[in-house]
């Protein structure tokens, strides 16, 4: 190994040459060792580093594919018909062309976290510079994905490069293989989703940890403020310039001028999707409180702007609608985009004079403009609010139908059904019209939380009937009333945090943790949400929420008038509930998993993913639910969560992802781990059945959610406390005890107290089992023993003796 | 006699393979002839007592019932023969040999759908179209292109007569 360290050097003899030595062959191991850290197998691993271990997931959880569509139209000798698995041209069959598209889905998420981690990481870099230090709050281990893939323990900014290097090549390398005459088998597809997933998690972290450190968001504080939420949270007295996107980094400049300028109290600034989330974390770690309020997600974007309230646009990146300009321009709104990912067609203004750019926007002569310069940005954007907010009230902008209005275009419905069909719901519109011809528009107001504002409708109808606006028009009592309270983002989990809770967890006594992420497609509206949180809570569950899910959590109340966030505390304890922050804070709930492993239970952490990830596959119990799902993002995110053995339920939008990972737990040979004390065989409860599957009802996911947070290390206290919820919310919301309860008691101690001699009995009589009663123990019949001490491991490599 | 088979426009997935439409007297007469079909149910009879109603008339006639998402809630202590099952495994497990069946009995040679989102379904017999063999006949208010027979696309009273129709053809 070379003795070169990384930086800047000169060569003596050769006057003004510098040599830049950016990475060296062996330079993580070389830096861990000087640190006196020790690095696992795969620091930085390829594309087959972990092949091994995801064969091991796959054997158990085998893909499940569902095309969307039955033919492959990728290369110029197609489309190729696939249907019933026949191959293709190139020779691919169904299944592994399925495993491709899977695939390109999963890097594209990845991609778009990561791009805006490279993107907001050179911006902080310009700004604070390489040595600024990653301060993410009480924590040693500031970077468990980063650390645990990379074996890289990055201390400033300028590590972070390094960081983003290694997931972009693998990014590239894991795209290359979409090309046609690549992979051909389904099974390596598969190994690469997991990577790739693996991989969007680093991203998310680098851009998280990266802002976290420079804006002055809160650093793992459970007392993060609480920020105001809703569509009815908006004064629109005042001018209005709403924010969408994912991408805070020229946002800040908006927000600082308003500060500057004293112009907080003259105007509103909102944010529809994780913009939003991260602009109420901005200066608010050192008690600071939030300089703007949340309108809400995606599904908030065309309504909001069809209300005519925002008097200016800015967009940055993801999730933004593209017809945002085209829609813009019919309201006389200017939209500005800031970012190169999106620039809808608009000139670039990033050199030119601010009172330039506000004179033409607020004259028309131009719809928008593109502005990649945010000291620019940061001042045309609230002054050109200011202008066009009078120019706008002056125009008497019209921008939803009258109720007068609402009652003659019902009348113009022919009930063809061509609305309904489209409607990715299949929502009840022509009802809904048919009451409206009589005046009475309660049908549409019916409507107004299960529809998604996708606008589809709008573009099937044959007689022209704005049908979204006639929602949103007879909807505005609700509107003025969605006004909710959603706690700030507080970022990771601290190192103190975890070893405080990590050993309910592990032990099962703390029954689970449920992640709530994602995006916000859900199948019947926002509610569900609420009351899966509500009642996952109550049961002392941790709930850790982010993203679009954490915005809608917070528009609901209690009959006490209190949203969950002001119900429950924000520690990470049994019964809290955490929003961790925007998308790319996903990375801190994998983050936490790791955390566990490498703190509680002192796993080696830096550069081996497959210890930890076995770790977690065997004895932590968290699900991830992603009711709403619509993004490749969410796909890419629930990847890296099921490499790490951690399993996700979607909603049924979710089947389209078109593949799935189940388990069949009548498979008896499946279900079996190695102890690693002595590398014997142990069989282990079916849990979790699947690492990605859909529910169809929240009322089926919620048992659901408490069976897969049954793992091997439960004790017999936690294995009670699991399967007590899991009895309960089969029968609160299945009716009936669930058929499968019995297969995960090991001894009498694992059954609730309270109903322990009932469900002996049952034991007895159904299941033929051994029950001695005069003690009320068992004798025969568990298919596995309760034994403490054991250690499930998948990995035959980490038992004793092996290595 | 209501003709169930005219609107067969598609508005989920896409494939060559598609549903033949089918009339609910042909439909009857196909799950009649089935050597051991299974009817699965969805959450969505929840919305209407009707289709609760024509459920449980369809199983009655020995049909055994896969009850999907919550739809278990409204088929127990009906005198009939319903096991709750979450559809994507259960679409799983129908493909495997080694499946022994809800009642241990067995795999099924036909499957028969109702109650379902339009769009979730179309992905389930997506799987089961291109990955097995099975013989799938969709009783929906919607046309399930991937269904091997399907009704088409239907008004909601048209639906429920079809139901009664296809109910005394079994
Ligand atoms: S990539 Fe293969 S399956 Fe797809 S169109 Fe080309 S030849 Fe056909
Ligand atoms: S805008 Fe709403 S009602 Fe219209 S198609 Fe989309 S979800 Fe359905
Ligand atoms: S598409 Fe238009 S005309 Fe047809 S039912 Fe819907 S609202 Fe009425």
């Amino acid at each position: 190994m070379s003795d070169i360290p990384n930086g800047l050097f000169s060569i003596d003899e050769l006057e003004n040459v510098q040599i830049t030595i950016g990475k060296i062959v062996g330079a993580i191991e070389q830096k861990a060792k000087e640190e006196g850290v020790e690095v696992g197998p795969t620091p930085k691993p390829g594309i087959s580093a972990l092949r091994d271990w995801d064969y091991k997931l796959l054997s158990r959880y085998k893909p499940v594919y569902t095309p969307v569509c039955d033919q492959c139209c990728y290369c110029t000798f197609g489309k190729c018909d696939l249907t019933g698995n026949k191959e293709g041209a190139c020779g691919i069959n169904m299944e592994a062309h399925q495993a491709r598209e899977t695939l390109l889905r999963v890097i594209t998420g990845a991609a778009a976290h990561s791009g805006h981690g490279r993107h907001i990481l050179h911006h902080l870099i310009g700004l604070y510079g390489r040595d600024k230090p990653i301060d993410v709050g009480p924590s040693n281990l500031l970077a468990p994905n980063t650390q645990a893939v990379t074996g890289i323990r990055p201390e400033t900014l300028g590590d972070l490069e390094e960081v983003m290097d290694y997931v972009e090549e693998q990014l590239t390398q894991l795209l290359a293989t979409i090309h046609a005459g690549q992979e051909g088998a389904a099974i390596d597809f598969e190994s690469k989703i997991l990577h790739g997933g693996m991989l969007d998690h680093v991203g998310m972290e680098v851009s998280d940890i990266a802002q976290i450190s420079c804006m002055g968001m809160p650093k793992s504080d459970p007392e993060a403020p609480l920020v105001e939420i809703g569509m009815g949270c908006i004064d629109s007295s005042k001018p209005v310039l709403v924010v969408i996107g994912h991408n805070v980094a020229g946002v800040t400049n908006i927000m600082d001028y308003i500060q500057d300028h004293g112009l907080e109290d003259k105007m509103e600034l909102a944010g529809l999707c994780c913009t939003a989330i991260d602009m109420t974390r901005y200066q608010t770690d050192r008690g600071g409180k939030p300089h703007a309020k949340v309108i809400g997600t995606l599904a908030k974007e065309l309504k909001m702007i069809r209300s005519g309230v925002p008097d200016v646009i800015v967009v940055d990146e993801q999730c933004v609608r593209a017809d945002v300009l085209d829609e813009a321009k019919k309201l006389s709104i200017p939209v500005i985009t800031t970012n190169e990912k999106i620039m809808y067609g608009l000139r670039n203004r990033s050199a030119d004079r601010p009172q330039d750019i506000i004179d033409d926007l607020s004259s028309f002569k131009e719809p928008g403009a593109l502005i990649l310069d945010f000291d620019v940005l940061g001042q045309v954007a609230p002054e050109l609010t200011l202008k066009m907010s009078k120019i706008r009230d002056e125009m008497g902008i019209k921008a939803l139908p009258s109720d007068e209005d609402l009652k003659e275009l019902s009348t113009k419905c022919v009930m063809c059904a061509a609305c309904e069909m489209d409607c990715p719901d299949n929502l009840p519109i022509m009802e809904a019209m048919k009451a409206g011809v009589d005046g009475d528009f309660s049908k549409f107001e019916y409507l107004h939380d299960k529809c998604i504002a996708c606008g589809r409708c709008d573009q099937a109808c044959p007689k022209d009937i704005p049908i979204l606006n006639m929602i949103e028009q007879a909807s505005q009592k609700l509107i003025r009333e969605e006004k909710g309270l959603m706690r700030a983002g507080r970022g990771q989990i601290s190192d103190p945090e975890i070893r405080e809770e990590g050993v309910n967890l592990v032990l099962g006594t703390t029954p689970g943790i449920i992640a709530m992420v994602g995006c916000s497609n859900y199948p019947d509206g926002t509610k569900d949400l609420y009351r899966v949180a509500d009642e996952m809570l109550k049961r002392n569950y941790i709930v850790v929420i982010s993203g679009c899910s954490a915005m809608d959590l917070g528009m609901y109340k209690d009959e006490d008038g209190e949203t969950l966030y002001e119900k429950y505390p924000a520690k990470f304890l049994a019964g809290n509930l955490i929003n961790v922050g925007s998308c790319v804070s996903n990375s801190h709930i994998t983050g936490t998993a790791i955390k566990v492993a490498a703190i509680f239970a002192q796993r080696q952490v830096s550069g081996n993913y497959e210890e930890i990830a076995d770790y977690i596959t065997n004895r932590i119990g968290a699900v991830g639910v992603a009711w709403g799902a619509y993004s490749q993002k969410a796909s890419s995110i629930a990847s890296g969560c099921n490499r790490l053995g951690i399993p996700v339920v979607v909603g049924p939008h979710g089947s389209k992802y078109r593949r799935a990972l189940i388990g069949k737990p009548y498979n008896e040979e499946d279900w079996k781990v190695y102890d690693a004390r002595d590398g014997s065989e142990m069989p282990i409860p079916s849990s979790p059945e699947f690492l990605l599957t859909t529910a169809e009802s929240i009322e089926e996911l919620l048992p659901m959610l408490a069976k897969n947070c049954i793992r091997p290390s439960d004790n017999n206290m936690g294995r009670m406390i699991k399967l007590t919820h899991y009895m309960e919310l089969s029968q609160k919301y299945l009716g009936h005890m669930p058929a499968d309860w019995y297969k995960f008691v090991r001894t009498e101690t694992d059954l609730p107290l309270a109903k322990r001699e009932d469900l002996l009995k049952i034991l007895e009589k159904d299941h033929g089992w051994e029950i001695d009663w005069k003690r009320k123990k068992i004798l025969s019949g568990p298919s596995m023993k309760s034994d403490v001490s054991a250690q499930p491991t998948n990995v035959k490599r980490l038992c004793k003796g092996e290595c | 006699m209501v003709d169930t088979t005219k609107n067969t426009q598609i508005y989920s997935t896409w494939g060559r393979k598609m549903a033949k439409p089918v009339n609910p007297n042909v439909a009857g007469k196909v799950i009649s002839k089935a050597k051991r079909p299974l009817l699965v149910v969805g959450s969505e009879i929840l919305m209407d007592e009707k289709l609760v109603e024509k459920t449980i008339s369809i199983a009655k006639k020995g049909i055994p019932v896969a009850a999907t998402g919550h739809s278990i809630t409204a088929l127990m202590n009906k005198g009939i023969d319903a096991k709750y099952i979450n559809v994507h495994s259960l679409a799983t497990f129908l493909g495997d040999a080694k499946w022994g069946g809800l009642d241990g009995q067995g795999s099924y040679d036909t499957i028969l759908f109702l109650g379902h989102k339009k769009y979730y379904l179309d992905q389930v017999l997506s799987g089961l179209k291109n990955f097995t063999d099975l013989k799938t006949l969709a009783i929906e208010r919607h046309f399930m292109q991937n269904a091997t027979l399907s009704f088409g696309n239907l008004r909601p009273e048209v639906h429920l007569d079809a139901l009664d129709e296809f109910i005394d053809n079994i």
